[in-house]
């Protein structure tokens, strides 16, 4: 009786496209995966602050999905992925295997750590990806995710570059180096702060400095280690505590994210912002936020570039769709889409070699936003991102040594 | 428990009165209680599911022995304490001028009701593009020629003092407060206060002596009210707080954010002291109600 | 007159209290970059409003969302707190306090204090997530003042008239439709207003419920001010205040009556 009913529930779910079992999907070919994802919905959470790329995903992305797969792309806007990871995990302990709430999430860093962690990731399936064979997994940059290897477990779909911004009508010749950047700090009081961490963009500004201490990122690469670990860090506490006198409002307090320092920022109060993702100063420009005059710099002993991702929590009960998702996001087509300067300005996560040669010249024809750095140009001195752990023991030393 | 076999065209009170509140008695229990027994068992690291089946007082002690807690803790009670006091001592002033009759009296009366319905983020972005560095108040006193940079502006959000918080329960509680003081007032007429005015009262004396205390019962729920809501609430202190310290609320919702599950049975304990503080002042209120009662006539 | 014009003077200043952090907010919604020390915008967009009233920002259909959790909540509350007010205002009985009490109870617990519990149960139901698992978690906070306006109400309705129409040969549902809801109705509708206001205002509980998924118009608002669009955020900001104007202009009564029953609710 209750077997039969086992059964029946099971093949009424079947019918609703459930395509929680990934097992059963990595058995199937790619066409199989088509089918299965056909008439399916992927509810993609993704951080929700930039129209444009919100209108990206909406119309291009959303549009070829239903036009080509019948599938519908219902994007959910976010402010903060960690909430979503741990809405996984809170999941996961009470029991919810194969009916998840999130089909696909924008991804990276410390967030993907804790979901490979916590096997909350859905891995293994990459492969199956017809264009998967655009992406270049020999570039450790891919392959690793803040250090992290990425196991088949997310797919790349952005690379980015840490770099400044700053205002030509107020600061003409903006430092060359890190060094140079803290003399400018301690000659311009008021002028200058960062987001406290856990803020994603403040904890990557900390790590410059960390890198800057220890004179180089070479002994840092690899698993966490305490001692090295003590010994910069006690030089980078100093260096913080040193110019944090010199910090907007002397440094009593900080921003709490990375808009309030672009807010900062566009009125003036500070003379330097930064991201991860140059392409947002220019979109900044556009929307008026910023200055005309804005220009973005990177520095001569590099700055941190990483990837980002997208992953399929291990309980999504669309996992079919949420693949073919992920396969048109790495298609060259979707790549160029999202590397225009008016849509976005988005660095590819494909070697554009491996592409069509329409879309090799789509790509070679964008002009760069003026307000951007091309990405080129930021590559020639690029910094390895630390590894996860790294990440986490900066943040909390900061907490007890610089923020208190 | 109703006994169904009395339920006929002529039910008992007894039955009556369980049928009419079971449906809200349920409600509330299985949702408010069943929520808030859920995380008093956490907060004690009850969590079978974790392999923690001996409930202890961990998470209290480790919340307890953080300064960052107990300074979490201290400015969400002065950014309660200080927005009722605010926000009650104005509304008296503002229900006192709402009963007369002025030019404009409408336009006021319109816009304290508008007031109401405006939801707490509307008005704390508001607060912050209106008073902070680079708001419109300091651009103001930039063009008045008083500052030459943002910097030289007052520090009203992300302030120490919490002040831009503070004046966001300000803005929006006074008129709640003031619409609950003014339908007590409605209620007492003009009677008293011109009896004792003839009696030759002052207007501080006929209002200290008569109006005051006719309005106190209404006047201590809503301010009871008003001060759980600014302790509890979250997303306030998240638009105008400083980093550190954090609002109580803040820093729970960051514990049981926090991707690491060990910090979970904290975040429980930090929402159980909230609910600890709610409690007393539902007992306040609520001593005050039966005293209340007894000194009715 | 001196009175007088101090009088004015405290209006005009209360008035303008209440007005003033509402207008940047409405003048941001048109502006295209609006930087310090500019005291207004120096130049003018209709940008912000085009992208949020497109198909494509999800607002529209977020204030749908919003409308109709609020709706829900307020007539869920409404079916469950007319009987609970009847019993608590036109009855004496043993333990009435302490069910007064425990009604009462939400109104002074914050959000957050149940919101992790109730988030563990939810998730076991399968509600998190959802629209209903939402509009229960708003019952929390709304049912208070819902009960507690209506006992007031029901304390003041003489059920004798009741009585009389039910000697007279009208049912139950007759009666209830004819005599208990015309005089209700007034009360009710000030209930109905604090609900629906409640739940419409809620944060906290819609994000941790929803999930992420059920996005209501504080959740999409916090979003973009988070991501620092000023026009944006106020163009979104505008169309959140627009049905609680709309409502305040509808029902312009006397302008202590909303007050009197929420008055007369916290004292029972």
């Amino acid at each position: 009786m209750f077997r039969s009913l086992a059964a029946l529930l099971l093949l009424s779910t079947a019918a609703l496209a459930d395509t929680a079992d990934g097992d059963a999907l990595k058995a199937m070919t790619w066409d199989e995966v088509v089918e299965q994802a056909r008439g399916g919905t992927v509810n993609w959470f993704m951080w929700g602050g930039a129209d444009n790329i919100n209108s990206y995903v909406s119309d291009y992305v959303a549009g070829r999905l239903k036009a080509d797969y019948d599938i519908t792309l219902n994007r959910v806007p976010i402010t903060d992925a960690a909430e979503i990871v741990n809405l996984i995990l809170s999941e996961k302990e009470a029991g919810v295997t194969d009916a998840g709430t999130v089909d696909l999430i924008w991804i990276n860093g410390e967030n993907f750590r804790s979901m490979k962690q916590g096997d909350l990731a859905f891995c293994g399936y990459t492969g199956l990806l017809p264009n998967d064979a655009l992406v270049n997994w020999d570039n450790p940059a891919i392959a690793n995710d803040f250090g992290v290897p990425v196991d088949g477990c997310e797919v790349p779909w952005n690379t980015v570059q840490f770099a400044f911004a700053h205002d030509t009508a107020a600061v003409a010749e903006p430092p060359a180096d890190m060094a140079g950047l803290i003399a400018w700090i301690k000659a311009n009081p008021g002028r200058f702060t960062y987001p406290a961490p856990p803020d994603f963009t403040g904890s990557a500004f900390l790590r410059h400095v960390f890198i800057h201490a220890a004179g180089g990122p070479d002994s840092l690469l690899g698993p966490f280690d305490q001692a090295k670990f003590d010994k910069t860090a006690a030089k980078t506490w100093a260096i913080l505590n040193e110019i944090e006198p010199f910090l907007w409002r002397e440094g009593a307090t900080y921003p709490t994210t990375v808009t309030q320092l672009n807010e900062l920022f566009a009125n003036g109060e500070v003379a330097f912002t930064f991201n991860y993702d140059p392409a947002q100063f220019g979109l900044a420009v556009d929307a008026g936020t910023y200055a005309e005059t804005t220009r973005s710099f990177g520095l001569a002993d590099g700055t941190i570039g990483n990837t980002n991702y997208t992953l399929i929590p291990f309980n999504s009960p669309n996992k079919a769709a949420a693949m073919v998702v992920q396969n048109l996001l790495l298609s060259g087509e979707a790549q160029l889409e999202k590397a225009k300067t008016e849509v976005w300005g988005a660095a590819p996560a494909i070697e554009i070699g491996r592409t069509t040669p329409e879309v090799q010249d789509g790509f070679a024809a964008i002009k760069t936003h003026p307000s951007v750095i091309p990405a080129a140009e930021l590559a020639k001195a690029a910094l390895p991102e630390l590894q996860a752990d790294w990440l986490t023991a900066i943040e909390k030393g900061w907490a007890e040594n610089v923020g208190n | 428990m109703p006994d169904l076999a009395a339920k006929g065209p002529e039910l008992t009170d007894r039955t009556r009165l369980a049928l009419l509140l079971a449906p809200a008695l349920l409600l509330l229990g299985g949702l408010f209680l069943a929520g808030l027994g859920l995380t008093l068992l956490r907060s004690f690291r009850y969590m079978p599911a974790l392999g923690l089946t001996e409930p202890d007082l961990a998470a209290y002690v480790a919340i307890l022995t953080t300064p960052d807690f107990l300074k979490s803790l201290a400015l969400s009670l002065w950014i309660a304490g200080a927005s009722t006091i605010l926000a009650a001592s104005l509304a008296i002033g503002a229900a006192l001028l709402l009963r007369q009759t002025f030019p404009g009296r409408a336009v006021v009366s319109f816009l304290v009701q508008l007031n109401l319905t405006v939801p707490h983020i509307v008005g704390a972005i508001g607060i912050l593009y209106l008073v902070s560095q680079s708001g419109s108040f300091a651009r103001l006193a930039h063009a008045a020629g008083l500052i030459a940079t943002p910097a030289e502006f007052p520090v009203l959000t992300h302030d120490p003092y919490a002040i831009g918080i503070i004046l966001l329960y300000v803005w929006k509680e006074l008129p709640f407060i003031t619409l609950i003081l003014l339908a007590n007032l409605q209620t007492l007429g003009e009677d008293h206060e011109a009896v004792a005015r003839s009696l030759g009262a002052s207007r501080w004396q006929a209002f200290r002596h008569v109006l005051l205390p006719m309005i106190l019962p209404g006047l201590a729920a809503s301010s009871a009210l008003v001060f759980a809501f600014a302790f509890g609430a979250y997303e306030v202190p998240l638009v105008l707080g400083q980093h550190a310290p954090k609002a109580l609320p803040v820093l729970a919702w960051q514990a049981w954010t926090d991707t690491d599950l060990a910090t979970r049975p904290e975040a429980m304990a930090m929402a159980i002291v909230i609910a600890v503080v709610g409690l007393a002042l539902l007992a306040l209120v609520a001593r005050g109600l039966i005293a209340g009662d007894r000194d009715a006539p | 007159m001196r009175p007088d014009r101090l009088r004015l003077l405290a209006a005009l200043a209360l008035a303008s209290f209440l007005i003033l952090p509402l207008l940047p907010l409405a003048i941001w919604s048109f502006a295209h970059g609006w930087r310090f020390p500019d005291l207004l915008p120096q130049v003018w967009s209709l940008k912000a409003w085009s992208y949020a009233l497109g198909p494509r920002s999800g607002v529209l259909q977020s204030l749908g969302v919003t409308t109709g959790i609020a709706l829900a909540t307020t007539i869920l509350a409404a079916l469950v707190g007319i009987p609970a007010g009847r019993a608590l205002g036109q009855y004496r009985f043993r333990g009435k306090g302490l069910v007064t009490l425990l009604l009462l109870a939400p109104a002074f617990l914050p959000g957050i204090a149940v919101v992790f519990g109730l988030h563990g149960i939810f998730l076991r139901l399968g509600l998190v997530g959802t629209v209903p698992g939402v509009i229960l978690a708003h019952l929390i906070p709304v049912l208070p003042y819902m009960v507690l306006v209506m006992a007031a109400v029901f304390s003041r309705l003489d059920p004798d008239f009741e009585a009389q129409a039910r000697c007279l040969g009208a049912t139950a549902w007759q009666t209830f439709r004819n005599v208990t809801l015309p005089a209700i109705l007034p009360g009710l509708m000030t209930a109905a207003l604090f609900a629906f206001l409640v739940s419409w205002s809620q944060y906290l509980l819609t994000l941790a419920i929803g999930g992420g998924r059920v996005q209501t118009l504080p959740l999409l608002l916090f979003g973009f001010s988070s991501a620092g669009r000023n026009d944006i955020t106020g163009a979104i900001a505008l169309l959140y205040i627009l049905p609680g104007l709309l409502v305040i202009l509808l029902t312009a009564r006397q302008i202590t009556g909303r007050g009197a029953a929420l008055a007369i609710g916290l004292r029972p």
